[in-house]
């Protein structure tokens, strides 16, 4: 087969739902195409054969109730509750449900602002709106709290002092040792910084007007009260 | 003729004379179908009851995008599966007739010999035969095109394919059956 349309050029040649125009184009190649026409007379017996069919007539059967397990009266009794779609007047269920997230949206904001509060116990509940108890409430808990701080600093005080008192004479002079290596630290520190600045005289002879000049104004700045 | 569309809506919103017209019109293209399927009237007109019943059970869903004929069809076509697959799995119910004639069961009894309900018109029963040497797929192509005159655009829709796979599957199927014809030796009258 060297034709490349043999197999649209046969579906359609044996097309009985082919349009006139088709049929012509479809005709006119077959007539041209050796391959083509060669299919043709090959599978023409075939199609032939099909098209012998004798349709034979249906037996007598119910066709209302004959739908099985008595469930007749045509589809719509069958499926009830699945009629086509028509509009129908009044809210429905689904338009209702729509709404709920809104409603509960509004109630929530409502009692939010108005600061509700639901208050359960054993004795039962109780709502309660406004913010005058709540601001009482408050004001109570600043102050449970201030005087807390309050007796909490007292404490500490007397701890400190006492402390203090046992362990002031060992704990003053650690401070005052503390003092003196400090000092003594300094000193250590500017004398190191002296013997810097001269070992900078000793090697570089044109910066010894400048280094001199800041030698001084540090002795200067330390001299000052 | 009230189209296929208003039937439909008819006989969702209670028309039982809607719903007869409906399968009224379309029962000889189902059962003839079920007869080249089954080659057994009994067995196609069980075929073509389990078609309608699933027609009537889910006829709500029929759109109407498509042409009622193509969504009839693959219920058809569905339901025929089916049947296939039962076959496959109860063989005891199509054995052929024992030889001993003492042990054939009582011809009255249609259930139980099914020989009697088989094709009459030897036409058909070689026509039958040679269709069911075919594969699922090129059977099927050929019942839609030849026997329901559906076009390739429509069988296309139907089976979600492209036309020109329709057309391929249809010239295949149609080599296909000519060489059964030619292995059968029964030809056409023109040969």
């Amino acid at each position: 087969m060297s034709c490349h349309q043999t197999t649209d050029i046969i579906a359609d040649y044996f097309d009985q739902q082919l349009s006139p125009q088709a049929r012509q184009t479809v005709q006119q190649h077959v007539a041209h195409c050796e391959d083509c026409r060669a299919e043709v007379a090959l599978l023409a017996p075939a199609q032939k054969t099909l098209l012998a069919w004798q349709n034979e007539s249906v037996p007598d059967w119910d066709r209302v109730k004959g739908q099985g397990q008595g469930h007749g009266n045509g589809p719509a009794a069958h499926n009830h509750r699945k009629r086509l779609h028509k509009r129908r007047a009044g809210p429905s269920w689904v338009d209702v449900r729509r709404w709920i997230p809104l409603a509960a949206s509004l109630v929530l904001s409502v009692a939010v602002l108005t600061q509700t509060r639901l208050d359960v116990s054993g004795e039962g509940w109780r709502l309660s709106f406004g913010s005058s108890t709540a601001e009482r409430q408050l004001a109570q808990l600043d102050l449970y709290l201030a005087e807390q701080a309050s007796v909490q600093q007292q404490q500490n005080q007397r701890v400190l002092e006492t402390a203090l008192q046992q362990f002031g004479n060992s704990t003053a002079d650690s401070l005052y040792q503390l003092v003196d290596w400090y000092e003594q630290q300094r000193e250590l520190d500017m004398q190191r910084l002296e013997a810097g600045f001269q070992q900078m005289l000793e090697r570089d002879y044109q910066t010894v007007n400048s280094v001199q000049q800041l030698a001084s104004f540090v002795r200067y700045q330390n001299d000052l009260p | 003729m009230e189209q296929d569309n208003e039937l439909i809506e008819r006989a969702l919103n209670g028309s039982l004379q809607a719903w007869e017209d409906l399968v009224r019109r379309y029962e000889g293209r189902v059962y003839n179908y079920s007869l080249r399927l089954t080659g057994n009237r009994d067995d196609a007109l069980d075929l073509m009851q389990d078609v309608f019943m699933g027609v009537y059970r889910h006829l709500e869903r029929f759109r109407g995008d498509s042409q009622f004929v193509s969504w009839l069809f693959r219920i058809a076509h569905n339901k025929a599966v089916d049947l296939v697959r039962r076959r496959h799995a109860s063989p005891v119910k199509y054995q052929m007739l024992p030889d001993d004639p003492d042990e054939w069961p009582d011809v009255s009894d249609t259930a139980a010999n099914p020989q009697s309900a088989a094709l009459t018109n030897e036409k058909n029963a070689m026509i039958q035969r040679l269709l069911d040497a075919l594969t699922p797929e090129q059977r099927l192509i050929l019942e839609l095109k030849v026997f329901q005159s559906m076009t390739f655009e429509e069988i296309a829709m139907m089976q979600d394919i492209s036309a020109n796979t329709a057309k391929t599957r249809f010239y295949s199927a149609l080599k296909k059956l000519r060489a059964l014809m030619e292995e059968d030796h029964e030809l056409s009258p023109d040969h």
